[in-house]
């Protein structure tokens, strides 16, 4: 079956059935309106409809700490190398973060392949989450496409009220229904349903931002001299908030760390950020982007310029996090409609032709 | 290879940061394999007087005996770690800079307060060269192990340039702010692993500020978060006012 049903008072049995094999990583509530992603043994902790959690799936991606090889100064060069990684199962990923996923896919599946993530990739079972109303207004999926599902998951789940609309995608999805032995096929009175559904996303999910979708690489290329750079420069604090929370922002830094006796030790990554003082910064003490304002600037082009010409692909998601941790509270959607302006390139129809 | 000789030095300071040391747990056994220990007054009673290899200083410069005596370690040592804010920074001793020195030996020594010389706080790098900072108050052991690793290596230690937050958020921590409580997080130096946030508590900047913060931004968010700029002057006095000798020194230049 490539539909299915769960009904909602089975979804904590679901994942206490699920969690009894493997982890299940799911959102789950840390106060103040804050959600992070963290290990459940049963669903009574996981919040569904959420807004973004703090940090994006892509933590399991790419850890914040991850150890690459280890070594021994008696090998000489020869390093051993090292992938901690499990089979993990992530449940409620909203579209936004799926969108995410596959972008970092994109940049690690490119020659040389990035084996750490591909493994670690490998061992991961998605089960997706469909928001059928904005989470605040800081999101602009719509603007990007991300506000649907573009595949990208195993299961992906729909909330009809009473229960979930599942859409089976791949085999690990389908041993997963089979296993769990909770769900009943869809009925037509359930695809009615989820049509309603998705007939009422297209009423409520507008064109964020005024311009067409298309055009933005464009809008940018124009708008690499713009003042709305220097306004941003003079506002950001350089905390690097914006790319640590971003589900496509993949920059990391490596370090050899040695233990005491000098002679083994370990190499590892963390992630790193344009927005540090010291990301851009060469021999000699010159940085290529000493200016927040570059910082910046750079931050957006890697999101709606760059990756469009080598992926054919933006890398914003529309999730809103950057906006919403912005301790100077620059805002993408204000920043987007100040260049739309700028470049006179408001369009009121942009977005809506497409449905 | 022989061991390098380490002797432990403190001046103006509550030794808090030796009391990390000593307290470190297993990993002292793995640092005591590496290095010996000659002179370490909290916690062993022998003295050196010859040379050495690593001086490791914990306090501040108050007075001038202490300026000799510090300078008389420079001259013993290859290399000198400063560790803790009182020596990195200046750290809190730095507060009595904001009061007129006589009147800071009256209140502390009463009438005759002209017997006790004094000079205004300082932190080690601005009497002596230092080769190592270890910022925090107290210092965060493991980065005092990376730095001590460092030393031995003959590698330098490069303390992070970015903001507190940039480990919190890796750290995926609900920001504080959001809980209506300021934090210094956002203009003080990482390398930490945002180590008081983790626990509950908001970030005093112990490890002094980025080399490049943006105040005039700061403000900004002071003013959007409707925190009054008294509040934030003395949470920034609390560890940063030695800060103020070096921007003195650098207007004279």
């Amino acid at each position: 079956m490539q539909y299915a049903v769960l009904k909602k008072e089975y979804l904590n049995e679901f994942i206490t059935r699920l969690a009894q094999d493997q982890k299940v990583i799911a959102p789950v509530a840390k106060g103040y309106n804050q959600f992070a992603f963290e290990e459940v043994k049963s669903g009574e902790k996981v919040a569904l409809d959420h807004i973004p959690t703090i940090l994006p799936p892509k933590k399991y991606f790419m850890p914040q700490y991850e150890t690459l090889a280890t070594y021994h100064a008696n090998s000489s060069q020869k390093m051993n190398p090292v992938v901690e990684c499990e089979d993990l199962i992530l449940f409620g990923v909203h579209t936004c973060d799926l969108a995410g996923i596959q972008c970092l896919n994109m940049v690690f599946s490119e020659r040389p392949k990035d084996i750490n993530y591909l493994i670690r990739k490998s061992k991961i079972t998605i089960i997706g989450y469909g928001c059928n109303d904005y989470c605040d207004e800081y999101a602009s999926c719509r603007l990007v496409h991300s506000h649907t599902p573009n595949g990208g998951y195993d299961l992906f789940f729909i909330n009809l009220g009473d229960k979930f609309f599942v859409h089976i995608n791949t085999l690990a999805g389908d041993e997963i229904t089979e296993k769990t032995n909770l769900f009943e096929p869809a009925t037509p009175a359930d695809l009615n349903a989820l049509a309603k559904i998705r007939e009422k996303k297209r009423e409520i999910f507008a064109n964020e931002v005024p311009v067409v979708h298309e055009r933005m690489p464009e809008m940018f290329s124009k708008s690499y001299d713009s003042n709305v750079w220097e306004d941003l420069g003079k506002r950001c604090l350089a905390c690097g908030n914006c790319t640590n929370v971003c589900p496509t922002c993949y920059c990391f830094d490596v370090t050899d760390e040695p233990n005491l006796d000098l002679q083994t030790g370990k190499r590892f990554r963390r992630w790193d950020s344009c927005q540090n003082e010291a990301f851009a910064k060469v021999a000699g003490g010159e940085s290529f982007r000493k200016e927040r304002s570059a910082r910046q600037r750079h931050r957006y082009f890697r999101k709606f310029k760059y990756p469009m010409e080598k992926f054919s692909r933006l890398f914003c998601t529309g999730c809103g996090r950057c906006s919403r941790t912005c301790m100077a509270k620059i805002n993408l959607k204000e920043t987007l409609n100040q260049l739309v302006e700028e470049q006179g390139m408001k369009n009121l129809k942009a977005g809506r032709e497409t449905e | 290879m022989s061991k390098p000789k380490v002797a432990f030095f403190d001046f103006a300071c509550c030794e808090g940061c030796q009391l990390q040391v000593a307290n470190m747990g297993e990993s002292l056994l793995d640092v005591l394999g590496a290095i010996d220990v000659v002179e370490f007054r909290e916690v062993m009673s022998e003295k050196w007087d010859q040379d050495f290899d690593v001086a490791i200083v914990e306090g501040s410069i108050t007075t001038p005996h202490a300026i000799e005596k510090i300078k008389k370690i420079r001259e013993r040592c290859k290399v000198l770690i400063a560790y803790g804010s009182c020596a990195t920074i200046g750290g809190v001793n730095g507060m009595k800079n904001n009061f007129p020195l006589d009147k800071i030996r009256e209140e502390v020594y009463g009438k005759d307060y002209k017997y006790f010389e004094t000079v205004e706080t300082r932190a080690v790098p601005q009497v002596v060269k230092v080769d190592y900072l270890v910022h925090g108050c107290p210092v965060y052991i493991p980065e005092f192990v990376n730095v001590l690793k460092a030393v031995l290596a003959g590698l330098p230690y490069q303390v992070p340039d970015h903001a507190v937050c940039v480990e919190c958020k890796l750290n995926e921590n609900v920001c504080v702010y959001e809980k209506g409580v300021t934090c210094l997080g956002p203009v003080t130096k990482a390398g930490c692993n945002s180590w008081c946030i983790n626990n509950g508590n908001i970030c005093y900047g112990c490890r002094g500020m980025v080399t490049n913060p943006n105040e005039n931004g700061a403000k900004d968010v002071i003013e959007k978060y409707n925190v009054p700029m008294n509040l934030v002057r003395n949470k920034m006095n609390m560890y940063n006012q030695c800060r103020e000798i070096d921007q003195s020194e650098q207007k004279k230049r």
